[in-house]
């Protein structure tokens, strides 16, 4: 009764201060401007924010991949339909998939803002340290506008100004009877995130002036801007390091997706998304579905059942991505598209028996092919339908099984083992070096003879046979991705271009593209080549009207030039309502 | 602010102080005296006791004792009670000993409204006041769901898991979060869910606003008042019995395909798909010269050993788990569920005196559930005492403890083991051939789990729950007309719990993954101190009643809790945080829910003639949840009462007993689900959501933080207006009783979690604001009929309707509409969406008005390409009218809130035999059966499938008439009748055109009609028990849910939310635990 008294007595017995929570005062200052910039950092990962899931994957595996001709959906055809829309190039619009990406990254745009509203509030950042602070969170803003842009294309730019709601509309897509163009104000972002930010850096996870630098190269080659992004690629070829201070070069190809060395120390790394594992996010007790620093965005991406991983099988490469590593007597591509007649690479039945292009092995488990150190890959039984999957399961999101429990969660949630700190490689060397090669063959001043050298230093890497794949119980080293060199895995044969090949700069276009696949497959990147590039519509319907003979899902499907380069803007920020009771959002064209 | 908490304060002190300066100021001359009733030979207490010709009046105490000032002149004595005949009596000399005759009118019944007690027939506002008996009818271990069907306009659903909370709505849904009503008991905050059922006294349910706003912020969502049993009389001892037999559902009640059926299915999928032999599905077999699925001997993860035997040395429970394949399917319903039994003991003792009284009670509940590792197995006790200090103080207190066990599983979802039964392939057994669990691991397709693993793996988890609820309280009576009463009570809860959880291996997915052990622990409490002064009067035809109290609250929890993960051994007794890897631990501690309010409130009643009813009450309530300067919220009401059967030109009508016009308004609050943090923008800073692992560790991340949600300090109450209008008539001396209202509630501000308009570019969580509201209209009905066939046979009869008519007739600014995703699962999108114009929780998707028959039908149809149509897919309805279907063609396909539902008890007395019957039903409400999401659609995970879907599923055929796939050009359904989709693994298959979307194809009539329970008792003669010492002792036997007639084709159409505080989403089935499993119990009743 004593207690009850004094409570109800007292004038406070109504105001109860808010119980383990941060009030904003706590955070004006160094450490917590340094804090939120961290949490700014943490949704680079597309998960952990609002609304986070596998449409928001880091890795873009179903916009970039599964959306291109790299991969089908996989699983069983309705696990996670909402990529069926994605697959076929008609995405609903109250498809769930885009809207993840949306809500996540449009979030993380949030937090960067949030950094420059608390920074002035905070008196204790020497002016250098706050311009230095500036830069990062310009360059995180100008990544996630760039993101949104590239996959929904008509979308609405937010600086720190945007706070509140309850006002009038100053964030819309519209402008005059069209969109809005928010191209320079990305580039602004990444030109001010240069300027700002140091060579190196304190902490490898952290943006520096040659990861700014690529970024707004890959802005002006998606724009086609060749020659603006001439001057910064060569700046990063020559000077370029990475943000722990190592020079820009070319390392063996399997180690850019080994768990074990794509963290620090990785001279091909311009700009990596950092993963980690067992570092407390991944519980059950305190997360939730998809928060967890783990690349959880990849987490479907495993073979099914007995296999590695344990679920979902996901992200299966295409019959047709494996074909077209199909080598030609002197090791080069079959650039005229001949790689899908004859027989399928790893056919149950008739398989393919001639040269393949060794990256093929880094790039997709298949049948009899050592799965890194797992052992030979049984073949279907490791995917979920082999009827409407076809046979290949990815590999560079994987680890070893050397690296299981330590690369790999063991906190308890849903399907834990699948969470793995392989980070992602949002920009590595090889990617600026055939930007490169892009802009001296569709630049205004071409140099034929450059992009061919780029070209090859991107195949001779690929063709070091330290960095092949062997069979025969070949030990595979979990440090440093390589194997114990014995018989390589399958007929490998990989050349280089000839001296004065891209001299018919058409050829040299159509190779430069067909390295890009090659190199980068299962990477994320392949869609948004082919849109910028203006040819999805004419590869893609071309891809369905092969695949089809071997995934039935092909039946019947179409690219639509003018709506499918695009994602629709989720059907629910449509509907929502302005305080003119109107949209203050315009679908994508096509929708 | 500071004025307005002093001002409160220095009343709750004022009225402390009162009740402990009370002295005793009582007139000379007294007259004391009992009254007791002729039939029981029970003490009757608030008898009213009233000085003929005078005002003077008091009522009798709970041994029926009184005590009264005689004036000079004045002989006699005016006695009258609920349910007795009026009585006068002459004062003789020494006590007046009173004996009232019962009647069988429940008129004069005295029932406990908000903090006073009224006679039934002076009620103005709209009271339901439950039949305990008929309550106790069904064997239930939760109270709050025994009333289902028992008070007219309380909607209940009910599930069948043992412990598991009920769906209770006051008048309809009056909050799209929690719409649970406040439960008071003996004056205390409580709940019904475990509480003793034989413990109760009496049960009120509050309606309208008129009787609800004495309870202000807490009295939206209706009020439940139960008066728990106190001593009268001499002691008697109660024992109450009954022990019974559930019954599961019996043979195969999804109707789930067997082995060679599955196999099938699964085949003319392949082939509908034009999957060519060599890629069909290995376990039934590949190849060109298969013609029809072979069924496997055995299963393996990495190859099929098809007929052969496999070579058993291979087995390796992680990477060779070989399963003996069930040739004709597992029963996996069967497996999981089996007859359970229930029990239920109480040991009552009571007493009441003079000087003090009793009532004590002990319970012992144990039913297991029909599905295995499911029960609640409960302790309970109850005290409570009152004590006559002087002859006007009283102090008490009530007090109920208890302990219980009561694992569940999480029903309406469609990851639990009910789930699985249809979930999982048919082919596989229950155990490997080395007996540890088989699972679809072994089959290498599908991906549920084995049910029978998930409920035997719950077996050593534990789970504890302690509580006390209860009150300590004083009443004085002072200055003859007024008692002052202080309460202080309240509830203390302590739970504790760990579970395991195992490593799958039998799982195809997460078959390797780490093992793991939780721990927790945590407290829920609250206080309530309610002070209040009650006058009561009487002035020749005037009778006045006024009350005014003060009432302070404060809740408070908190709980913590600890995970490990890799444990080498699965051995119980290995089960602590220790013994797992550190390097793996986690620890959660929430931030802790706290809430205070407190309040100021009064009431006047008045009536002239008893003819004329008037009553008014105030309630100023603050709150905690919001910002000072919005806090504080007024809640009136008037309620008026004309009782035209009082009136001189009614007087001749014989048959007419009584008649009463009534009609009130009033405003009640709530804060719904509104967080107790909403007026404050706040940081957090959590390792999955704000960390990032900068330093390129790999193994650990940086601290970082993030905007956790934004504050709102406008946010205030949200609104309930209720008008009612009602009829109580009593007929034939009370032969015939019947109560009809008629009431309109409109919420207005109801409390949203802010969409901003341009919600994903602020997406920290937002604050509830007021916007919106909702308008229900509704009526209630209940009649009793009693009768006399002669002087053996007795014949109860009570029956209620309840009927509401939901709508939303505005949302906040900003949303078009709200979509409800459910928490039970969401792969097709969310089912119900609240619109403008439309009923809560309404379902919202496409039409079906049939399948595509071909492609011409496609071409000719509006065009539904963006939709990827198909031949045997789904034809969706153009239901906007613009030449094709797309997302904006989805519309409204079913409400599941039902027209009405009603109750009938029929109770008879034939000499020493009883005998009950119990009927409830819903009707015209629709649902949603999810379950044919997964049994429908086999390229759903290729799970089971129901024999209804294939027998009504679509078989395409092109134009030479053999089985085709639907890529064919001429592909035709060869069934045009059929109206499930061809089974089919195509990119139509899982579009929106199937499987893909939330469609009508889902919906189903919900209405349904139940025999809630039938007893027959008997008692033994009182002649033989005398003997023995016994009073009474009656044997019973029961069958609960004798039969359900329903059109629904799941297994219980009676669908509880996935979420019971989420009230816009419900009757939707992922997999219910069913609600009408037969129970044959026996009982017994006996009184020493």
């Amino acid at each position: 009764m004593g207690a009850c008294i004094l409570a109800a007595c007292s004038k406070s017995f109504l105001n109860i201060a808010p119980g383990g929570a941060l009030s904003p005062s706590i955070l004006a200052n160094e450490t917590g401007v340094q804090g939120l910039l961290i949490g700014a950092y943490s949704i680079l990962d597309g998960e952990g924010g609002n609304n986070g899931g596998w449409g928001s994957a880091a890795s873009n595996w179903t916009y970039g991949g599964v959306q291109a001709d790299d991969a089908y959906k996989g699983s069983t055809p309705s696990d996670q339909s909402d990529i069926v829309g994605i697959e076929s190039w008609n995405t609903p619009t109250t498809d769930g998939y885009p809207s993840q990406k949306w809500d996540e990254y449009y979030d993380g745009v949030y937090r960067a803002n949030e950094v420059l509203r608390v920074l002035p509030l905070a008196k204790d950042i020497p002016a250098a340290e706050a311009a230095e602070i500036t830069a990062e969170v310009r360059f995180l803003r100008g990544f996630f506008h760039f993101e949104l842009k590239r996959v929904f294309n008509n979308v609405p730019y937010l600086d720190e100004k945007v706070t509140d709601t309850s006002g009038p509309v100053t964030v819309t897509n519209i402008s005059g009877s069209g969109y809005v163009n928010i191209w320079p104000q990305i580039e602004a972002d990444f030109i001010a995130a240069m300027a700002g930010l140091p060579a190196t850096q304190s902490a490898v996870g952290r943006a520096n002036k040659y990861a700014a630098e690529a970024l707004l190269a890959k802005v002006y080659m998606t724009e086609l801007k060749y020659d603006a992004a001439k001057p910064l690629l060569a700046d990063l070829i020559a000077n370029g390091e990475t943000s722990d201070g190592l020079k820009y070069k070319l390392i063996n190809y399997g180690s850019n997706f080994n768990p074990a060395q794509n963290h620090v120390g990785d001279a091909e790394a311009v700009f990596t998304i950092q993963t980690s594992v067992n570092d407390g996010s991944g519980n059950s007790q305190n997360a939730g579905i998809g928060i967890s620093n783990g690349n959880y965005g990849d987490a479907l991406n495993f073979p099914y059942g007995a296999g590695p991983g344990a679920c979902c099988g996901f992200n299966n490469p295409s019959q047709n991505l494996a074909n077209a590593y199909k080598t030609d007597a002197n090791g080069l591509p079959l650039l005229d598209d001949s790689y899908s007649t004859g027989n399928n690479v790893s056919d149950p039945t008739t398989p393919y028996t001639g040269t393949l292009d060794p990256r093929i092995d880094w790039v997709m488990g298949r049948k009899g092919i050592p799965y890194l150190d797992w052992g030979p890959h049984p073949g279907d039984s490791w995917i979920r339908d082999p009827a409407n999957d076809g046979h290949f399961n990815p590999k560079k999101n994987v680890y070893a099984e050397s690296q299981k429990g330590t690369l790999s969660s063991v906190e308890s949630f849903w399907a834990n083992v699948e969470e793995v700190a392989n980070n992602i490689n949002y920009i590595r060397f090889a990617d600026v070096l055939l930007w490169a090669a892009e802009v001296d063959i569709k630049g205004s001043v071409p140099n034929p003879a450059e992009a061919l050298s780029y070209v090859n230093m991107v195949r001779a890497r690929a063709a070091d046979k330290t960095g092949w794949v062997y069979g025969g119980g070949a030990a595979y080293s979990a440090a440093t991705a390589t194997y114990a060199i014995t018989t390589p895995a399958d007929n490998y044969k990989i050349g280089l271009y000839p001296d004065g090949a891209f001299d018919n700069l058409t050829y040299a276009m159509t190779a430069i593209m067909f390295e890009r696949r090659l190199e980068l497959a299962m990477e994320g990147q392949r869609f948004f080549d082919l849109v910028r590039w203006g040819v999805a519509a004419t590869v893609l319907n071309k891809y369905a009207s092969i695949e089809k003979n071997v995934i039935p899902f092909y039946n019947g499907v179409s690219f639509t030039p003018g709506k499918s380069e695009y994602q629709p803007i989720p059907q629910d920020q449509i509907d929502g309502l302005g305080v003119t009771g109107t949209s203050y959002l315009k679908q994508n064209p096509g929708y | 602010m500071k004025q307005k908490n002093g001002r409160l304060a220095a009343r709750m002190c004022a009225v402390l102080f009162l009740i402990f300066i009370s002295g005793t100021l009582l007139a000379q001359k007294k007259v004391t005296g009992t009254v007791t009733a002729a039939k029981s030979n029970q003490p009757v207490s608030f008898a009213s006791v009233t000085v003929k010709g005078t005002s003077i009046a008091t009522s009798t105490d709970a041994a029926g004792a009184f005590t009264i000032t005689v004036p000079a002149g004045k002989t006699v004595l005016t006695v009258t009670s609920v349910g007795f005949a009026d009585l006068d009596v002459t004062i003789g000399s020494g006590p007046v000993n009173v004996v009232l005759t019962e009647t069988t009118s429940t008129l004069n019944e005295i029932v406990v409204t908000g903090y006073t007690a009224q006679r039934k027939k002076d009620i103005t506002g709209s009271v339901a006041v439950v039949n305990v008996n008929n309550l106790k009818q069904v064997p239930s271990g939760t109270t709050e769901s025994l009333l289902q069907g028992q008070a007219s306009g309380v909607t209940v659903i009910n599930s069948g898991s043992p412990g598991e909370g009920s769906n209770i709505r006051i008048r309809g849904i009056t909050s799209l979060g929690s719409a649970s009503p406040y439960v008071v008991i003996d004056g205390v905050a409580g709940s019904l869910h475990d509480l003793d059922v034989n413990d109760i006294e009496s049960i009120q349910v509050l309606k309208d606003a008129g009787s609800t706003a004495i309870y202000g912020i807490l009295g939206s969502n209706g009020v439940i008042v139960v008066t728990t049993k106190k001593g009268k009389g001499k002691t008697v001892l109660n024992y109450d019995a009954y022990i019974g037999t559930q019954r599961p559902l019996s043979g195969n009640p999804f109707h789930l395909a067997n082995t060679p059926q599955y196999a099938q299915a699964l085949w003319d999928m392949q082939t509908y798909s034009g999957i060519d032999n060599s890629k069909r599905i290995a376990a039934f077999g590949q190849g060109a010269s298969q013609t029809g699925p072979m069924i496997p001997t055995y299963l393996q993860p990495l190859t099929f050993a098809g007929q052969a035997d496999p070579d058993l040395t291979t087995y390796n429970i992680n990477s060779d788990q070989i399963t003996k394949a069930n040739q004709t399917g597992t029963n996996w319903w069967g497996e999981i569920f089996q007859p359970a039994l229930i029990q239920s003991h109480t040991l009552s003792g009571s007493a009441g005196g003079e000087k003090s009284s009793y009532f004590y009670s002990i319970n012992y509940f144990d039913q297991e559930g029909t599905l295995i590792n499911t029960y609640l197995k409960r302790y309970t006790a109850r005290m409570n005492t009152v004590f006559n200090v002087k002859n006007n103080v009283r102090i008490g207190e009530n007090a109920f403890i208890f302990y219980k066990d009561n694992p569940r599983i999480t029903n309406q979802n469609e990851g639990n083991a009910i789930s699985m039964v249809y979930r999982i392939p048919p082919i596989i057994p229950v155990y490997d051939v080395e007996g540890n669990y088989a699972g679809t691991k072994s089959f290498t397709i599908n991906n549920a789990d084995n049910p029978v693993a998930m409920q035997k793996r719950t077996a050593n988890n534990k789970g504890n729950d302690w509580q006390v609820n209860g009150n300590v309280f004083a009443e004085v009576d002072l200055f003859k007309h007024l008692t002052l009463r202080t309460s202080f009570g309240g509830t203390f809860d302590n739970y504790y719990y760990y579970y395991f959880s195992y490593t799958g291996y039998e799982n195809a997915e997460g078959n390797t993954n780490a093992n793991g052990f939780t721990e927790g622990a945590g407290y829920n409490s609250q206080w309530l101190w309610t002070n209040t002064a009650n006058y009561s009067n009487t002035f020749g035809k005037h009778s006045l009643k006024v009350l005014i109290g003060t009432e302070a609250r404060k809740v408070y929890d908190r709980s913590l809790s600890g995970n490990r993960t890799t444990y080498f051994s699965t051995d119980p007794s290995f089960w602590t945080l220790n013994d797992g890897t550190p390097s793996t631990q986690s620890n959660s501690g929430g931030a802790p829910y706290q809430l205070t309010s407190s309040s100021v409130f009064g009431k006047v009643d008045y009536a002239y003639n008893d003819k004329y009813l008037l009553a008014a009450t105030v309630r100023n309530d603050g709150v905690s949840v919001f910002y000072p300067g919005h806090q504080y919220g007024t809640f009136p009401s008037f309620t008026a009462g004309w009782r035209i059967s009082r009136e001189d030109f009614m007087k001749n009508i014989s048959w007419l007993t009584d008649l009463k016009l009534r009609g009130g308004w009033g405003k009640a609050g709530s804060y719904s689900n509104t967080p107790t943090t909403n007026a404050y923008t706040l940081y957090a800073s959590t390792a999955g959501q704000s960390y990032y692992p900068i330093t390129g560790s790999g193994t650990a991340s940086t601290a970082g933080f993030f905007p956790s949600q934004l504050g709102n300090q406008n946010t205030t109450w949200e609104t309930d207006i209720q008008t009612d209008a009602g009829i109580d008539a009593s007929l034939f001396k009370g032969k015939l009783d019947f109560s009809f209202d008629w009431y309109q509630k409109k919420i207005s501000g109801l409390l949203f979690q802010n969409r901003s308009v341009l919600d994903a570019f602020i997406p920290v969580a937002q604050p509830y604001i007021n916007g919106g509201n909702i308008q229900n209209t509704g009526f209630d009905f209940s009649a009793t009929y009693h009768a006399t066939i002669n002087h053996d046979f007795h014949l109860d009869i009570t029956g209620n309707i309840s009927h509401y008519k939901s709508l939303v007739s505005s949302l906040p600014f900003g949303y078009k509409y709200l979509d409800q995703y459910s928490s039970g699962s969401s792969r097709i999108g969310a089912f119900t969406r609240s619109q403008a114009g439309q009923p809560v929780g309404e379902f919202f998707g496409y039409q079906v008005v049939g399948l595509f028959q071909n492609n011409a039908d496609i071409t000719k149809s509006p065009d539904q390409s963006s939709l990827s149509p198909g031949v045997g897919a789904f034809k969706y309805k153009d239901a906007n009218g613009d030449g094709k279907v797309t997302t904006d063609d989805r519309t409204w396909i079913g409400n599941p809130n039902p027209d009405f539902t009603y109750g009938l008890n029929i109770s008879a007395n034939y000499k020493s035999f009883d005998f009950s019957v119990f009927f409830y039903g819903s009707q015209g409400n629709k649902v949603v059966n999810y379950i044919k999401y997964w049994t429908d659609f086999p390229e759903v995970f290729e799970g089971n499938v129901t024999t209804t879907a294939i027998n009504n599923s679509a078989r395409i055929v092109n134009s030479a008439g053999q089985p085709a796939s639907v890529n064919d050009p001429t592909a035709q359904v060869a069934n045009p009748g059929a109206k499930t989709p061809v089974f089919n693994t195509t990119s139509t298959s899982s579009g929106p055109s199937t499987s893909g979307a939330f469609n009508s194809y889902y919906i189903e009539d919900g209405s349904y009609l139940r025999c809630k329970s039938l007893i027959i008792g008997y008692t033994l003669p009182t002649t033989t028990l005398k003997r023995f010492g016994i009073d009474k002792f009656r044997v019973y036997v029961q069958c609960a849910n004798l039969f359900t007639i329903t059109k629904y084709t799941g297994l219980d159409p009676e669908l509880q939310g996935s979420d019971l505080n989420n009230n816009s989403n419900f009757g939707i089935d992922f997999g219910n635990y069913p609600a009408n499993q037969k129970n044959y119990n026996i009982g017994v009743n006996v009184s020493f």
